[in-house]
């Protein structure tokens, strides 16, 4: 079981947390303007990397509150977790 | 032995910006006391204030104070962008008293409530068996505040029954 | 008779007998004593039959690691199976039984698979039993009965079982001389410790050593250590605690065997309590097994670890032998020559090793045992208990076939092939293993998570060094966790064992390894060299893969004496080193935990927490049957005297209709919006325009995923300008707040919405019929409820019999109806209020039955029922509540080709042809029931009831294209293969005008 922190209430467990999925998919700004497969791509195509992978996560049963984890998806370790306001810049 | 006592009390919910000065200045203008900024601690007065998230709090209070205290909080805090919500129905306050209540709530809870880590003032959201509570250290003697949802309080008292040797009382603040 | 029995010594207390049953049979043994030193002290030799095949057993080990001695331990409900012998603490009143050996562990009847063993090599099972594969239930049931494993009791677990979350800086798994240290270390230095060993007693090594310390016993030391430990207010002690699982981030799982060794009349509490530890530094130190050796017939009863010797003769006093050999390819074994013939023993050595042991070689000689330097055991003579060793000479190369030149008489032979230390927590932590030449075995190496390796565990086999280590690593670790380290003095050992070995993997035999009598590898399993051999000669070149075909390695001991032999057997075959084949993964549990520790109080009325409405109780005491509705239950129907649900629901539904119904809405989810961007917010992800809604108007909106399918619908409100309020389904409350604010959160930061979930403040009360407008004036309302000042789709504040209340204009059932939003605090009172009021209009509470009815007559869907996830919004007629105006979440995905095309299912009614048949939701519809198998089927029935107001069946459907197909008659498919005819309808089938609600 992991030992996330939370950027606003510190470490806790995982069961305290859900997951949201990669983190910095950004919505488009005008989907009618996409095409079936560049829409799909936002829809359903993930990285889903061997190593480092940047991830959502919600402090569901703490304060709600949404943040960005960087997490190591072979070691399971994480190396940081960050409020999301302060990583917005690294939106990819 | 723990002493869990079921008390009838009063919460309303507050969203705001606490890097407001008018939000922080304006609560403690309503409340008569201080905005609990630091993560999971609480402030009390006449009553307590719990700090939820970086924008959520929870104010506990005797429940026939609560429609005048959210008048206080409406008129402090008006043209400011807050969410003031009543929320008396939908919670259950219980009082654990006793030494061996964080032993009892370890076998159902995740935090680590060593007194050495969880003093006087702390206050954690978290899972206690299967429902989502708010633990308050409300009192050295040692007292704990519990807060859970109305709909899961039924639940949590069976849990609380069968894992404690208590007596259930009631009281009213 | 306890014929084995030492007079003095050991750490058993002779004035408690213990009267106990093996297999039927009285024995008798004394406090401290294992069931396995018990049955040694009574002279039993055959424990159980092997697995496959059916040979005679007898105990090899005396810990964790035994293979043979499984035992079903008690009867009845709390009777538990496959604990080792080994491990299990003798209780007066005990019932043991073999778990292996049915009928009898004296005489076998499937002892006839040995004398075709040839025929039982790997894969056997696999080969033989595959086909024709309709027989292998009937193969299975055999195997598995005479294979014999223990049995799970058939009636529920009377006994309690809890969990314990713990925090600790520094956690030691393990309480032997290393792990002691360090818990003495770290907890002087005021860290938070548990210590945790699934002995009975702390100790570890020194509960059956001659070790001195400071030249007094060690055990001297050892009560001393402990009772300084017992003073520390910061050390937690958890004996008979095994540390079985290392998992992520330092989460560690300890399962505490409470009263498992109390006779079953003195259990009270808690049985056996699961601790879920997160430590900031652990530290490892289980100890190392030591490995039997390989030669033919290694596994005929007498055939024992050294070290387990050891064990019996110091720590319970029990000689398991008069006549010993001991054999071995190191010299630890030799303190168990000199152990067995202080005990009283004959005793001789065999050493494979030609140049003989180091210094404790002469201790032996001198005290006049015989030393065979240079020679090997080949065979072993006896069938239920050894009569005598075959020995031969050897050289030390390795060839295949070695002469036997002389004839031990013996009754015990103690085999030590050296050691391996316990790396199974560092390797489930996520660390690797790595092989050491110089011991011969697999050592931890570098940790990936924050712990550490220490004593026999680490290889360290002298004691002076485990002492030493754990100081260090206890030191060490409370260091890491902000503790200043601390000066602790390490008694002196004066031990004089030294650590060298000469490998031995396969001893060679009278024969080629292929012919010869069997060699064990894994003696649970019955795994022999010759198995091996096969399956690498077959083509398996992966220890992963050999493991799997052989068996090599599974059961309850997960190979911890086999693994290493046989891995260097695979090795040899392939002409490779033993770390280059590598170790087969180490996974929880060390060994095995009950299902009773692992549900822990989860069982029973605690296994799924219950959600209550505020009006429960009233439920109740109305004799109501409930509905599970996610965790919600729900009241389903009130039946009055003698009524079943269908006749309660059809007068319900009159009732409700014709008159005045009443429901208990509550547990509908409700979250309250506000803020400047409210409108804005909810514009991007309801499908309807918000914009347009007037202050104190509802809207019914829904919610798509991005993908543009169904996700939830409700009921929204607009309280203010920036103030909205927003219903939705009973399962979805919890999902749409954490799917609303992860927009706001994630994607949106820029508006500002606040959304509090208000579910549980406010019940909800629906008075529904006719009358409804009637109740609320009767009780007083303090607005104008008439349908100019109070339409359809509004909402207001009001005082409502007074109490205040918000007031809804909604209905679910095609009712003039009313919701009444009412502090939970108030609600049981104000139902109360509306039931006393509404008696003169006949006022009918009903449940979830007749609300699904009620709805379905007007083509109601029901989020999670009528859809499941595939469905748009397009498929169930509500292309009207989608904005053309403006994006919303999910549009775009609504022009996919997918989500246009004209064979998508689409909501329909169905009428029965036959006016009779109430379909059963969720079989399939087909065009024609006499096609070929498989009927192509072009859609199923989503809902379906009998509707008293209609007088016959109606049901709603997800049909293929439905819409354009009315009237056209298809047929339901029903699980008994029987078919019914079916009409294609509307799926309005009620008011379709929708002239009730809007009176």
């Amino acid at each position: 079981m992991l030992l996330i922190s939370c950027p606003y209430c510190g470490a806790r467990a995982e069961t305290e947390f859900s997951y949201g999925g990669e983190a910095g998919i950004e919505r488009p700004k005008d989907p009618h303007a996409l095409s079936d497969a560049e829409w799909a791509d936002y829809l359903f195509m993930r990285k889903n990397p061997r190593g480092l992978h940047t991830e959502l996560w919600i402090h569901a049963q703490g304060c709600r509150r949404w943040f960005k984890v960087e997490r190591d998806t072979v070691s399971y370790k994480i190396t940081s977790s960050r409020e999301l306001s302060l990583g917005a810049s690294e939106k990819e | 032995m723990t002493e869990v006592k079921r008390i009838d009390l009063g919460h309303i919910n507050l969203r705001g910006d606490a890097g407001d000065d008018r939000f922080a200045d304006g609560v403690e203008a309503a409340l008569g006391l201080t905005l609990p900024v630091d993560p999971n601690t609480l402030s009390e007065s006449d009553h307590r204030m719990y700090w939820l998230g970086p924008d959520e709090w929870q104010v506990v209070a005797d429940r026939k104070n609560v429609p005048v205290l959210l008048k206080k909080l409406e008129d402090a805090l008006v043209d400011q962008h807050v969410s003031i919500n009543d929320l008396s129905g939908g919670q259950v306050t219980l009082h654990l008293a006793g030494a061996d209540v964080p032993e009892l709530l370890a076998k159902a809870c995740t935090l680590d409530l060593h007194p050495s880590v969880f003093g006087v003032g702390d206050c954690a959201q978290s899972g206690l068996a299967k429902a989502n509570v708010l633990i308050g250290y409300i009192d050295v003697a040692p007292v704990y505040e519990i807060i859970v949802r109305r709909s899961f309080s039924e639940y949590l008292l069976r849990w609380l029954r069968q894992n404690s040797h208590f007596q259930v009382g009631t009281a009213s603040s | 008779m306890q014929r084995n029995r030492l007079e003095n010594g050991g750490r058993i207390d002779r004035s408690q007998v213990l009267h106990f049953r093996f297999n039927g049979k009285k024995l008798e043994g004394y406090r401290g004593d294992s069931l396995a030193s018990a049955l040694l002290a009574n002279g039993v030799t055959v424990v159980g039959r092997s697995f496959k095949l059916h040979r005679p057993r007898g105990i090899v080990g005396s810990g964790a690691e035994e293979p043979n001695a499984i035992m079903q331990i008690g009867k009845g409900a709390t009777t538990q199976p496959n604990l080792r012998a080994t491990q299990v603490e003798v209780y007066d009143g005990m019932i043991a039984r073999s778990t292996k050996g049915w009928p009898s562990v004296n005489y076998d009847i499937s002892a006839i698979n040995n004398v075709f063993s040839r025929a039982l090599g790997a894969g056997f099972y696999y080969k033989t039993f595959m086909r024709p594969q309709a027989l292998w239930r009937l193969y299975e049931k055999i195997i598995r009965k005479s294979a014999g494993f223990g049995k799970a009791p058939k009636v529920a677990d009377p006994d309690s079982y809890e969990h314990r979350n713990a925090h600790c800086d520094v956690l030691i798994a393990g309480a032997g001389p290393a792990g002691i240290m360090a818990a003495l270390a770290a907890g002087l230095s005021g860290a938070r410790v548990i210590i945790a060993d699934e002995q009975c007693e702390f100790g570890g090594s020194l509960l059956a050593s001659t070790a001195m310390f400071d030249d007094l016993p060690a055990t001297d030391w050892l009560d001393d250590t402990l009772a300084a430990l017992a003073e520390m207010g910061n050390i937690t002690m958890l004996p008979r605690s095994t540390v079985f699982g290392y998992y992520d981030h330092n989460f560690v799982t300890i399962a505490e065997r409470c009263t498992d060794h109390r006779n079953e009349a003195e259990r009270h509490g808690v049985r056996q309590r699961l601790w879920r530890v997160r430590a900031k530094q652990v530290v490892l130190a289980q100890g190392a097994f030591e490995r039997p050796l390989v030669f033919c017939n290694n596994d005929r009863p007498g055939v024992m670890q050294a070290s387990a010797v050891s064990t019996y003769l110091h720590r319970y006093a029990v000689r398991p032998g008069d006549r010993a050999v001991v054999f071995t390819n190191n010299d630890s074994a030799y303190q168990t020559a000199i152990d067995l013939l202080r005990a009283g023993a004959t005793v001789a050595i065999v050493d494979s090793r030609p140049g003989g042991a180091g210094a404790i070689s002469q201790s032996a000689t001198a005290a006049g045992i015989p030393v065979l330097a240079g020679h090997i055991v080949v065979d072993v003579n006896g069938g239920k208990r050894i009569t005598g060793v075959r020995v031969g000479k050897w050289l030390g190369e390795a060839p295949q076939v070695v002469a036997s030149s002389m004839l031990i008489d013996c009754d015990l032979l103690a085999m030590s092939g050296g050691w391996s230390p316990a790396v199974h927590l560092h390797s489930q932590a996520g660390g690797k293993n790595v092989w050491d030449d110089e011991l011969y075995c697999f050592v931890p190496g570098e940790s990936t998570q924050a712990n550490q390796s220490v004593g026999s565990g680490n290889g360290k086999w002298l004691l002076s060094d485990c002492l030493q280590e754990g100081l260090a690593a206890g030191n060490n670790a409370a260091s890491r966790c902000g503790f200043k380290p601390c000066d602790v003095a390490v008694p002196e050992t004066g031990s004089n064992i030294e650590a060298s070995i000469e490998p031995l993997w396969r001893v060679p035999s009278e024969e080629d390894p292929d012919h010869c009598p069997k060699q064990f590898i894994d003696f649970q399993n019955d795994v022999c060299v010759s198995d091996v051999r096969l399956a690498v000669r077959e083509g398996y070149r992966n220890v992963e893969h050999v493991k799997r075909y052989t068996a090599l390695g599974f059961g309850t001991d997960q190979g911890k004496l086999g693994n290493i032999n046989g891995m260097a057997v695979v090795a040899e075959c392939l002409g490779k080193s033993i770390p280059d084949v590598g170790t087969t993964t180490f996974r929880p549990a060390y060994t095995p935990v009950t299902f009773g520790v692992l549900a822990g109080d989860s069982v029973g009325e605690l296994f799924e927490p219950v959600r209550t409405t505020a009006i429960h109780e009233w439920h109740e005491a109305a004799a109501a049957p409930f509905e599970v509705v996610g965790q919600w239950h729900r009241p389903w129907y009130f039946p009055k005297k003698g009524e079943d649900l269908q006749v309660a629901v059809e007068r319900e539904c009159l009732a409700t209709r014709n008159s005045l119904g009443i429901m208990d809405a509550s547990t509908l989810g409700k979250i309250d919006v506000r803020g400047p961007d409210a409108v804005e917010f909810l514009e991007r992800v309801y499908t309807h325009n918000i914009g347009k809604m007037k202050v104190g108007r509802c809207a019914y909106g829904i919610l798509l995923g991005e993908d543009g399918m169904l996700m939830d619908d409700g009921v929204m409100a607009r309280l203010g300008e920036q103030h909205f309020y927003l219903t939705t389904t009973t399962g979805g409350a919890a999902s749409v707040l954490s799917w609303l604010e992860s927009w706001l959160q994630t994607e949106w930061p820029e508006l500002d919405v606040y959304l509090t979930s208000l579910t549980d403040h406010f019940s909800t009360i629906a008075v529904v019929g006719p009358n409804s407008r009637r109740l609320l004036q009767k009780i007083g309302c303090d607005i104008d409820l008439d349908k100019e000042n109070f339409p359809f789709m509004s909402v207001k504040g009001a005082e409502l019999g007074g109490t205040q209340v918000q007031l809804f204009r909604v209905s679910f059932s095609g009712e003039l109806a009313f919701e009444v939003n009412i502090d939970s605090n108030n609600a049981l009172q104000m139902w109360n209020m509306l039931i006393d009021a509404g008696q003169e209009f006949d006022i009918t509470p009903y449940g979830t039955e007749t609300m699904h009815v009620l709805r379905a007559e007007k083509g109601f869907v029901i989020v999670g029922q009528d859809t499941d996830g595939s469905v748009t919004p397009g498929d169930v007629g509500m292309n009207w509540l989608l904005s053309k105006d403006k994006d919303f979440l999910g549009k775009r995905s609504l022009s996919r080709p997918d989500s246009i095309r004209h064979d998508r299912k689409q909501l329909v009614g169905l009428l029965s042809v036959d006016e009779k048949t109430v379909l059963p939701e969720g079989v399939q519809i087909v065009v024609d029931p006499d096609l070929p198998q498989p009927v192509p089927m072009c859609g199923y029935i989503s809902s379906s009831y009998f509707s008293a107001c209609l007088g016959h069946p109606i049901a709603l459907a997800l049909v293929e294209n439905g819409r354009a197909r009315k009237g056209e008659i298809l047929y339901a498919v029903l699980t008994d293969g029987s078919v019914v005819e079916v009409r294609i309808v509307s799926s309005i089938f009620y008011d379709a005008k929708g002239e009730r609600q809007n009176d």
